[in-house]
C-alpha cells in the first residue's frame, strides 16, 4: 500500500511552503523588505507598517469575498461595484433619512443587507441559471454601478452622519513624525472578517462544501452536497462583505466618491490568487489571500518609497500577477507529471 | 426460503440521453442480505441504472420504490438520506482534499452537520479504513493518491455511511488480489448485516462466485434475471453478447512476407508501458487487449503522439518515424480513433460534415488557406455514403446522432484521410449490435484493400472475431499473442486472468 | 429527412455562407431587433432617424464593432481578451508618438500618404506584438486567457502611462486624421474601415482552414488535439489576430480623437462583451457569426445614441449593457434547455452508458481542466 510520499519524506519543509505555497509567498514578502530596506533604511519603520495595514485594510476583506468565489471555481469582478454601491447609498440613505445617523453599527448592518441584496443578482444568474462567472459579474457589475450613478447620486459627497464621522477619525495607533500616519480602527473589523472567513472556510460545511463543489462540483452533488444552495451562500457572503468593505472605505477616506473603487478590482483578484488560490477551483487560503495583498500593497509602498514614479504602479502589479501565476502554472505543470508517475505505479 | 421483501425495487425505468435510449423500460430489485449482480457490456445501461436509482440522474419515467414509498425520481441527497449508497466508477471523490475529508466529511453531509470537527472526521476516516482493513495516510491529499487507494478511498467513503444498499460498480478494476479479497470479507460481513449489494463487474469469475442473483442488461433493457445457480459462465455470455458463438473469423490469412507496414520496437514509456514489440502487416487487423489500467491504451496513445513514448523505435512502412504529437503520427500515415467518443471522438455540437473535415483540413485548402468547397463537400458526400450515416444533413449537429452513428464520424474523420495505419481504442463501446456489425465490417473490408488496422478493446467476442492476430497487455508488457487455431475466446480470456 | 444525406446543404463553408446568413436563427433575430430598436427611437426622437444620425452613430461604431471583433475571436476558441482596449491603445500611441516624432505637420503630398501609411503599419504591428505576449502566456505558461489578459490588460496599460506620463498626444497630420473623420462616398470612413476588416475576419472564419480550427478548438480542446490539431498554434494565431483588430481600433480611435491617451475607453471591454455575447458568439467557443457580432455592434450603437437623443444619461445605458449581457445568455440558456428537453423526447435510437449530461456546459466559469483521472474507464 502506497501513501502520499512527497509529503512524508520531508514533513517539515512542506509544512513551512503550506499547502497553497504560503511559505513561499512569506518569503518573497520577507526578502522584499529586507532589499528595500537596504537600498533605503527609511523602510523599516513603523510607518511603512501602519501605512501597509492601512492600505490593505478594505481590499482584504473584498479579497475574502473574491477568495471563497474563486475557491468555488468561479471569478467575481463585481465587487467593487458592489462595495462603492453600499458605502456611498449608506451615506446617502443616513444624510437623507437621518436613520441611524448617530449610530455606526447602523451603518454597517445597512451595507451588510444592501451588500447581500446585490449578492442575489451575482446568485440568481450563476446558481440559477448555471451562467459563466465572469460574464455575469461584469454584468452585474455595470447594472450596478450604473444604478448607483443615475438612481442613488453621483456627486462626491463630504459630509457624513454623526456616528461614520466620528468613527472616521477613531484612530487605533498614531505614530508621530514629519507627517502623522494613523492606522483606523476599521482595521479591527478588518481582521476578525480575516479570522471569522477563514473559520467558516476550515470548520463549516460550508466552507468544506466551497472546497468540495470547486473540486469537483458533480462529485459534491453525487457525495449529497447541496450544490446550488452553497453558490447561492457564496455570492450572497461575497456581496456582504463587499458591502462591509465598501463601507469602510469610504468611511476610511472620509469623503463618499461614487467613482472610486471600479476598476481596482484587478488589484483583489492579483491578491488572492498570488495567494496561492487556483482559478480552476478547489484551492485557496486566508492566511495566502492576506499575505498577497500585503505583498502588492508592500510593493506599490516600496515603489513610491525608492523614488520610482507612480506611473508605475500599475504596470508592476500586472507584471506581478503574469508572473506569479506564471510560476504556479509552471509549478504546477510538473508536480502533475511527477504525481502521475506515482498514481501509476511502475511495471513490475 | 421465500424471498425476503426487496429493500429497493426500481420498476419500468426508461431513459434517453440526445439520441440515444439508455435504458428502456428497466425493472430491478435488491433485497437485503444478498449481493445482487448487474452486468452487461459497456454501454449496456449498467451505469444509467446506477445513476438513475443514486438520484444522480432523472428518469424519463418509472418508479423507485424504497421503504414503502414510491418515488418518480430522486434527487442525490434523498437517496443518500435513503441508505442507498454508491461507488462510482470514476469515484468521485474531491482532489483537492485530504483522505480523512474525502470519507468523513460525505458521512457528515449525510448527517445534515453544519459544524466541521476535524476530529470527528479524521475517526469517521480511520474507522472506515480499518474496516476494509488499509492503512492511508489520512492527510493525503487524494491527487496525490495512486488509483488503488483513490479506489480503497471511495470503498470507505460508501462504508462510513450507514448504508442499506450499495452499489459498487466495477470495484475491484485497479485492486490487487488481496484488496479484492479483503473487499469481499467486507461486503460477507455486509450481506450478514442485511445490507443489499449491487455488484456490477466485468470479471464473470468474480461475479459468479459473490453473486445470489444475477441480472444482465442488453441495449437498455433486462436480457435475463435469475438465481446465480442457474447461470454459467457461458450463459452469461451469452446473454450478454445476445450470441451464443463468435462469428465466423476472417478466412483469409495475411501473407507476411510483405515489408510490414508499421513496426513496433522496444516501446516504452516510463511507468506505463515497457518492451512493447510487435509489427502489423498490410491487410492484417492485430487485436490488443488487456484488463483495465493494464498499459493497453497508453500504447495506442504513443503510437498516436498523444502522450509520447520514451523507448523505442516506430518504423511505417519500411521508414522510421518520430511520434512526438499527433500531427507527427498523422503525417507518418497513423489514424486513431481514441476510446472516449463524446470528449475525444467527436465534437459533438459541430457539424457532422465539420467532424468528418477536422482530421484533414491541410488537405483540404488551397492558396491563402482558403479551404476548396468543392473537395470538402465531396470528401464529406463520400466519407459519409461509405460508412452509411444516418443524418438528415452534413450540417447536423453530431449530438442529434445515435451513439453508433457518432462512432462512424469520429471513424469516417479516418477514414477521410485514407491511412495507412488505423489504430482504434474500444471503437464498439456503446455502439448498438447492427452499427457494431457494419462498423467491423467496414474495418475487414478497409483491412482488405490493404490498410493496417490495430484495435484495442477488452471486447473479447469482437476481438476473436475479426482479427487475425490478439495481443495480450499485462502491467504494461505483451505478455501473450494468439493467431490461427489457438485464437479463441477461452484461450484469450485465460491469458488474461493469468 | 432520410439517408442519401450529405447531398443538401452540407458542409462546405463556402456554399454555406450565404445560406447561413439567411437560415441562421440568431442573425435573422437580431436583424429584427435591430428593426425594433430603429423603430422605436425614430418614434421617440424626431432627430433620431436623420442622415446626420447615422453618420454620427457611424463615427463611433466602428471602433467598438472593431473591439468586438477582437473578442469574439478569442470566444470562438472558449477564451476571452480582456486587454483589447490596452492594446489598442499602445497602437494607437506607437503610431502618435512617431507622427509627433516626426514633427509630420511640415511633411505634405504623397510623402505624407506613404509616412502615414508606415506610422499606422508600425503601431498596428506593436498591437499586433502584445497579442504575442497574450499568446506566449496562454500556449507556453498555460495559463487561463481570463488571468492572462487581466495581467496584461493591467501591464500594458501601466506601459503606456510610463510612455505618455499620463498625457494625451496629440499632433496628427490630417491625412491621417481624415481615416476617423472622413467620408468615403457619403459613408464615414471609419465604417468603411469596420466592414473591411468585418468582411475579411468573415473570410477568415469560415473559409479559411484556420478559421475553422479555431471553431474546432474551442468546440472541443481534446477532441482537437485528437484530431492532429495544434492547439497551441490555433490559439496563438488567434490571440495575434486578436491584436491586429484591437490595433485597428486604436487607430482610428486616434484618428477620430486627434489624440492617443493610454486611458482611453476603459468601459469598452464590457460593451464589447455584451456586443459579442447578444451577437450569438458562445462564451464556451465553438460557435458564433461574424455578421452577429456587426449586426449586434450596430444594434448597441442605437441604442446608445437613442438614449442620449431621448435624454437617458450615460449611466442608464450601461444599466443597459448589463441587463442585456445576463438577459441574453439567460434567454439562451433556458430556450436550449428547453430545444434539448424537446429534443430529447422526439429521438430515437439505441445504446450507450454515460451518455452525454444533460447539463449545460461548465457550470461555473471559467473552463475547468479535465480531471485528472486514469485513462481507461
Amino acid at each position: 500500500m502506497t501513501t502520499a510520499s512527497d509529503a512524508g519524506q520531508r514533513p517539515w519543509l512542506s509544512r513551512l511552503r503550506g499547502s497553497n505555497n504560503e511559505g513561499i509567498l512569506a518569503l518573497t514578502i520577507l526578502v522584499l523588505c529586507v532589499g528595500v530596506g537596504v537600498v533605503e533604511p527609511s523602510f523599516w519603520s513603523v510607518r511603512t507598517m501602519l501605512n501597509v495595514a492601512s492600505n490593505s485594510m478594505t481590499n482584504v476583506i473584498f479579497a475574502m469575498g473574491v477568495l471563497i468565489v474563486i475557491i468555488s471555481g468561479g471569478i467575481d469582478v463585481s465587487f467593487m461595484a458592489i462595495g462603492i454601491f453600499c458605502g456611498y447609498s449608506v451615506i446617502v440613505l443616513t444624510n437623507e433619512t437621518g436613520f441611524g445617523a448617530s449610530s455606526a453599527p447602523v451603518g454597517f448592518v445597512l451595507a451588510a443587507v444592501i451588500g447581500v441584496a446585490l449578492g442575489v443578482l451575482n446568485a440568481a444568474a450563476i446558481a440559477g441559471l448555471h451562467l459563466p462567472t465572469l460574464i455575469v459579474t461584469l454584468g452585474t457589475q455595470g447594472i450596478i454601478r450604473g444604478a448607483m450613478l443615475a438612481y442613488v447620486g453621483s456627486k462626491v459627497i463630504p459630509d457624513y452622519p454623526e456616528g461614520l464621522d466620528k468613527l472616521s477619525t477613531n484612530y487605533l495607533v498614531t505614530a508621530t513624525g514629519t507627517s502623522s500616519t494613523r492606522l483606523s480602527v476599521l482595521i479591527v473589523p478588518a481582521v476578525l472578517i480575516c479570522v471569522l472567513v477563514s473559520l467558516l472556510l476550515r470548520y463549516t460545511m460550508v466552507g468544506r462544501g466551497i472546497y468540495a463543489v470547486g473540486g469537483d462540483a458533480e462529485s459534491a452533488r453525487r457525495a449529497g452536497f447541496p450544490v446550488v444552495g452553497i453558490q447561492f451562500f457564496i455570492y450572497l457572503f461575497a456581496g456582504l462583505l463587499a458591502g462591509v468593505a465598501g463601507l469602510i472605505h469610504v468611511t476610511r477616506v472620509r469623503l463618499a466618491n461614487p467613482y472610486e473603487l471600479v476598476g481596482g478590482e484587478l488589484d483583489v483578484i492579483a491578491a488572492v490568487v498570488l495567494g496561492g488560490a487556483s482559478i480552476f477551483g478547489g484551492k485557496g487560503s486566508v492566511s495566502g489571500t492576506v499575505l498577497g495583498v500585503v505583498l502588492i500593497s508592500l510593493i506599490r509602498n516600496s515603489l513610491i518609497l525608492l523614488g520610482v514614479p507612480g506611473s508605475w504602479q500599475r504596470a508592476a502589479v500586472g507584471l506581478l500577477l503574469i508572473v506569479g501565476v506564471g510560476a504556479q502554472a509552471l509549478s504546477a505543470r510538473s508536480r502533475r507529471t511527477s504525481a502521475d508517475l506515482v498514481a501509476e505505479g511502475a511495471p513490475a | 426460503m421465500a424471498p425476503a421483501e426487496p429493500l429497493l425495487a426500481a420498476t419500468g425505468i426508461s431513459k434517453h440521453f440526445g439520441g440515444v435510449v439508455a435504458l428502456a423500460d428497466v425493472s430491478f430489485d435488491v433485497r437485503p442480505g444478498e449481493v445482487h449482480c448487474l452486468a452487461g457490456e459497456n454501454g449496456s445501461g449498467k451505469s444509467t441504472l446506477i445513476k438513475v436509482i443514486a438520484g444522480v440522474v432523472a428518469p424519463d419515467a418509472g418508479t423507485i420504490g424504497i421503504g414503502g414509498e414510491l418515488f418518480h425520481h430522486l434527487t442525490p441527497r434523498q437517496a443518500i438520506g435513503l441508505g442507498i449508497e454508491v461507488i462510482f466508477q470514476d469515484f468521485s471523490l474531491f482532489p483537492n482534499l485530504t483522505v480523512a475529508e474525502n470519507i468523513g466529511l460525505a458521512a457528515q453531509v449525510a448527517d445534515r452537520r453544519k459544524v466541521v470537527r476535524p476530529r470527528v472526521v479524521r475517526r469517521i476516516a480511520a474507522e472506515a479504513l480499518e474496516r476494509i482493513g488499509v492503512r492511508i495516510d489520512l492527510d493525503a491529499r487524494v491527487e496525490d493518491l495512486p488509483v488503488a487507494d483513490r479506489q480503497l478511498i471511495a470503498i470507505s467513503r460508501a462504508l462510513a455511511r450507514d448504508a442499506q444498499i450499495i452499489f459498487m460498480d466495477e470495484p475491484t478494476t485497479a485492486l490487487t488480489w488481496r484488496e479484492v479479497e479483503a473487499l469481499f470479507r467486507v461486503v460477507e460481513s455486509l450481506k450478514e448485516r442485511g445490507v443489499g449489494l449491487v455488484f456490477v463487474s466485468h470479471k464473470l469469475e468474480e461475479v459468479l462466485r459473490i453473486s445470489e442473483r444475477i441480472t444482465v442488461l442488453r441495449n437498455g433493457v433486462v436480457a435475463v434475471t435469475g438465481d446465480v445457480t442457474r447461470f454459467d459462465r457461458a450463459a452469461i455470455v451469452k446473454a450478454m453478447t445476445g450470441r451464443a458463438v463468435t462469428d465466423a473469423r476472417p478466412a483469409e490469412s495475411v501473407r507476411s512476407s510483405e515489408q510490414p507496414l508499421l513496426e513496433v520496437e522496444g516501446l516504452g514509456l516510463q511507468g506505463r508501458f515497457k518492451d512493447v514489440t510487435f509489427s502489423v502487416q498490410p491487410g492484417e487487423v492485430v487485436g490488443v487487449t488487456g484488463l483495465l489500467g493494464s498499459g493497453r491504451s497508453e500504447i495506442a496513445e504513443a503510437l498516436f503522439g498523444v502522450t509520447p513514448a520514451d523507448a523505442g523505435s516506430v518504423s511505417v512502412d519500411g521508414r522510421p518515424v518520430r511520434l512526438r504529437s499527433p500531427q507527427d503520427a498523422i503525417k507518418a500515415g497513423i489514424g486513431y480513433v481514441p476510446g472516449d467518443r463524446l470528449t475525444q471522438g467527436v465534437f459533438l455540437d459541430q457539424s457532422i460534415g465539420r467532424n468528418i473535415i477536422a482530421g484533414s483540413l491541410d488537405r483540404l485548402v488551397g492558396k491563402l488557406d482558403l479551404v476548396r468547397p468543392g473537395l470538402a463537400q465531396r470528401t464529406v458526400d463520400e466519407t459519409a455514403t461509405g460508412l452509411r450515416i444516418k443524418m438528415s444533413s452534413a450540417d447536423a449537429p453530431v449530438r442529434s446522432l445515435s451513439g453508433g452513428n457518432q462512432q462512424r464520424v469520429a471513424l469516417g474523420k479516418w477514414l477521410a484521410r485514407d491511412p495507412h495505419v488505423l489504430i482504434l481504442n474500444s471503437p464498439t463501446v456503446g455502439v448498438d449490435i447492427g452499427s457494431k456489425h457494419e462498423i467491423l465490417e467496414l474495418l475487414q473490408a478497409k483491412s482488405r484493400d490493404g490498410m493496417g488496422i490495430v484495435i484495442i478493446s477488452d471486447d473479447v467476442p469482437e476481438l476473436v472475431a475479426i482479427c487475425h492476430r490478439v495481443l495480450v497487455v499485462r502491467q504494461g508488457r505483451l505478455v501473450g499473442e494468439l493467431s490461427g487455431e489457438q485464437l479463441t475466446e477461452e484461450t484469450v480470456l485465460r491469458e488474461l486472468a493469468a | 429527412m432520410s439517408d442519401g444525406a450529405g447531398r443538401t446543404g452540407v458542409s462546405d463553408p463556402t456554399a454555406r455562407l450565404v445560406q447561413r446568413m439567411l437560415v441562421e436563427r440568431g442573425v435573422v433575430r437580431l436583424a429584427s431587433i435591430a428593426l425594433v430598436v430603429l423603430v422605436i427611437f425614430s418614434l421617440a426622437s424626431g432627430n433620431f432617424f436623420s442622415i446626420i444620425n447615422f453618420q454620427s452613430m457611424g463615427f463611433q461604431v466602428a471602433e467598438i464593432g472593431l473591439l468586438s471583433l477582437a473578442i469574439a475571436l478569442t470566444m470562438l476558441t472558449g477564451g476571452i481578451d480582456l486587454s483589447i482596449v490596452s492594446i489598442a491603445n499602445i497602437a494607437a500611441i506607437v503610431t502618435a508618438q512617431l507622427f509627433m516624432s516626426a514633427g509630420s505637420g511640415t511633411a505634405s503630398g504623397s510623402s505624407s500618404v506613404v509616412m502615414t501609411v508606415g506610422f499606422i503599419a508600425v503601431g498596428v504591428a506593436a498591437g499586433t506584438a502584445c497579442g504575442a505576449l497574450n499568446g506566449l502566456l496562454i500556449t507556453r505558461l498555460r495559463i487561463t486567457p481570463i488571468l492572462a489578459t487581466l495581467g496584461t490588460l493591467q501591464l500594458l496599460n501601466g506601459v503606456a502611462i510610463v510612455w505618455t506620463g499620463g498625457r494625451a498626444i496629440y499632433g496628427m497630420p490630417e491625412s491621417f486624421l481624415n481615416i476617423g473623420t472622413g467620408f468615403v462616398a457619403g459613408v464615414p470612413a471609419p465604417v468603411v474601415v469596420l466592414l473591411l476588416a468585418a468582411v475579411g475576419t468573415a473570410v477568415f472564419v469560415n473559409r479559411t482552414g484556420m478559421g475553422l480550427r479555431i471553431k474546432l478548438v474551442g468546440a472541443n480542446p481534446t477532441a482537437a488535439r485528437y484530431s492532429g490539431l495544434n492547439n497551441d498554434r490555433v490559439l496563438m494565431r488567434t490571440y495575434l489576430m486578436s491584436a491586429f483588430l484591437s490595433s485597428l481600433a486604436g487607430i482610428l480611435i486616434a484618428a477620430r480623437s486627434a489624440s492617443a491617451n493610454a486611458d482611453y475607453g476603459a468601459s469598452y471591454v464590457l460593451l464589447a462583451i455584451v456586443i459579442v455575447v447578444l451577437g450569438g458568439v458562445n462564451p464556451m467557443g465553438g460557435s458564433g457569426t461574424v455578421t452577429g457580432v456587426v449586426l449586434s455592434a450596430f444594434v448597441l450603437q442605437m441604442v446608445a445614441s437613442g438614449f442620449n437623443m431621448v435624454g437617458f444619461n450615460s449611466f442608464l445605458y450601461q444599466i443597459a449593457q448589463g441587463v442585456i449581457l445576463i438577459g441574453v445568455l439567460g434567454l439562451s440558456t433556458i430556450t436550449q434547455r428547453y430545444d434539448l428537453r424537446s429534443a430529447l423526447r422526439m429521438r430515437s435510437g439505441r445504446d450507450v452508458d454515460g451518455a452525454p449530461s444533460e447539463q449545460l456546459p461548465a457550470a461555473l466559469g471559467p473552463p475547468v481542466p479535465p480531471r485528472e483521472r486514469e485513462h481507461e474507464q
